[in-house]
């Protein structure tokens, strides 16, 4: 099995063929909005509509993003919706079984062409007028044709691909931008916290039955930086989940509630955190028993089972977040300044047997997932921050990512640029990043300016 | 009294599946599709919607049914009856029969008439 997959098309040279005015596309310089070696974040960046707008055009239009995992298509026809930003998106298997995205928005008048969550079929029909297209986007069908011009061409008029679809061990991702560095290269030393995940089995992971999906108010950045960069908000805001699950009902001992750790932030805006202690972890005790960690130590390394693999959190940049302990990956889909999805889904390993997957999932929606006692926690605290954050004076009052400044360094062990756990150095690389993104034209703007 | 054509085995078209017989092999000028039915039996209608162009043999075989894979109009496939919108004309049948183990076509016979 080889770890990457890639397809790229050249379906679309421009996004489409009519012209708009400079004013629909006028850019913020966030430059002063964003303090990333001062550790200060202005709260606008949370609520303004301008920027929002921005966000869609040279953070979403141009990040890789992820769409769904290659185990939920096996046969040509298979699909699933999702979304890339705010844009809605199909994602199949073609007849040659390669995986393929389109956007989810019918050519001729614009309905959403594909309103099931999953499933399989042979053309994706509109249910407006009908205008039907197969698995490779070509228009197939158009319904009383024959009244349209004679210059009206189908070839002209198929589905609007996503021209870079590439995976990694299983994660499929999307990029808008056909010129985009490769995922893995992008990924870079991400990619060593993420096989702490996605490479225990040889046999490669899966995802189980279908999408948790739920509804936040919150800008999506507080869920994302939160994923990659905040270990220290664990002891307060899950201190009832801790208590719950430690063996006395009073909470970790000392040495583990300030267990040491590492965090790691990319230049590309990725990050993760871990504890290093051998007893701070908290995974379910059938998936414990299953897993032999001598093994694991030889196929991943010392570092990686008594680091990422244990009890950690990322966010590959933008959007896509990750928990090792429970299996769990999410989107944090963006819905306006002001709202967030969240798409939930439970991996796990191929090779487990059914009652360890089936432990694992349990113990995903006991902790997180709209019913998990720990997810409850940090919705709450996301969506209260939003919630004033629309105040004047409230706005104009930046927030603080200060902690662990100048800590971030090589150690060693542990690859690129890591800082303690209880750190915000993964933030603040989050936040460079993406004030870098927010201030750079994106592919449709250069095709735009040549 | 007309020549069926031999299509193959019974075996060649596994149950909820169907088969395309090229116009050139019919002799009629149309593709016939020929399917193996979720009632164990075959049928065959011409290949083409009535509605838009679309070959049925890619639809989705329910018991008796066909639901054309585009517009998602249904056939009967023991009488060729439109079932549902968009479609508003039925559907030419042809004579199937099962010879041992070989499928005989007869295009252009209609299915002789059965109960629905």
């Amino acid at each position: 099995m080889s770890d990457c997959t890639s397809h790229t098309s050249e379906a679309n040279a421009s996004i489409g063929r009519m012209s708009r005015p400079e004013a629909f596309t006028q850019n913020i310089d966030v430059s002063t909005l964003v303090d990333s070696d001062g550790g200060l974040i202005d709260r606008s960046i949370y609520t303004e509509t301008s920027i929002y707008a921005q966000e869609q055009r040279r953070i979403f239009a141009r990040s890789w993003l992820f769409l769904a995992h290659t185990s939920q298509f096996k046969k040509p026809g298979d699909f699933f919706t999702t979304f890339m930003g705010e844009d809605p998106i199909i994602v199949t298997m073609d007849k040659t079984k390669t995986i393929r995205a389109y956007l989810n928005s019918c050519r001729h008048r614009g309905v959403r062409l594909c309103r099931a969550d999953a499933g399989a079929t042979k053309m994706f029909t509109c249910t407006y007028h009908g205008w039907s297209f197969d698995l490779a986007g070509a228009l197939q069908s158009v319904p009383n044709e024959k009244a349209y011009p004679e210059d009206f061409d189908r070839k002209q008029w198929g589905l609007i691909e996503v021209p870079n679809v590439q995976s990694y061990k299983g994660l499929i991702f999307g990029n808008w931008d056909k010129d985009a560095q490769s995922l893995e290269e992008n990924l870079g030393d991400m990619r060593y916290y993420m096989d702490a995940m996605l490479d225990r089995d040889p046999e490669g992971t899966e995802v189980m039955g279908g999408v948790m999906k739920w509804t936040l108010e919150g800008n999506w950045k507080l869920a994302a930086e939160q994923f990659a960069t905040d270990w220290y908000h664990v002891n307060m805001s899950h201190a009832s989940a801790l208590m719950v699950l430690s063996p006395t009902g009073r909470g970790p001992k000392a040495e583990i509630a300030a267990t040491p750790g590492r965090q790691f932030g990319s230049e590309n805006g990725h990050g993760a955190g871990f504890p290093t202690h051998p007893k701070s972890r908290f995974d379910a005790r059938p998936v414990h028993e299953y897993y032999d960690y001598e093994a694991l130590r030889e196929r991943l390394g010392d570092a990686a089972v008594e680091g990422p693999m244990t009890t950690g959190h990322a966010t590959v940049f933008p959007n896509f977040s990750y928990l090792p302990v429970n299996g769990s990956i999410r989107v944090w889909h963006p819905k306006g300044p002001d709202k967030m999805e969240v798409w939930a889904w439970v991996l796990v390993d191929k090779s487990m047997p059914d009652e360890v997957k089936d432990a694992q999932r349990l113990y995903n929606l006991r902790t997180f997932g709209p019913s998990g006692i720990f997810e409850a926690d940090d919705g709450e605290n996301w969506s209260e921050i939003q919630a004033i954050s629309h105040g004047f004076v409230t706005n104009n009052v930046p927030l603080n990512f200060q902690m662990g400044i100048g800590s971030e360094r090589n150690d060693g062990t542990y690859p690129g640029q890591t800082s303690e756990l209880y750190s915000d150095a993964a933030g603040r690389a989050f936040y460079r990043h993406w004030s870098k993104q927010m201030n750079t034209p994106a592919w449709h703007e250069r095709t735009e300016q040549a | 009294m007309i020549n069926p054509i031999n299509i193959g085995s019974i075996d060649d078209i596994d149950e909820g599946e169907a088969k395309v017989i090229p116009s050139d092999e019919t002799g009629t000028g149309e593709d016939i599709a020929v399917f193996h039915a979720e009632d164990g039996n075959f049928y065959a209608l011409n290949d083409n919607c009535t509605h838009e162009t679309a070959s049925l043999a890619d639809g989705w075989i329910e018991g008796t049914e066909v639901e054309c894979p585009i517009h998602a109009a249904k056939f009967c496939l023991k009488k060729g009856t439109a079932l549902c919108m968009p479609a508003t004309q039925d559907a030419r049948t042809h004579k199937v029969e099962v010879s041992g183990n070989d499928l005989l076509l007869y295009p252009n016979v209609p299915a002789e008439p059965v109960e629905a």
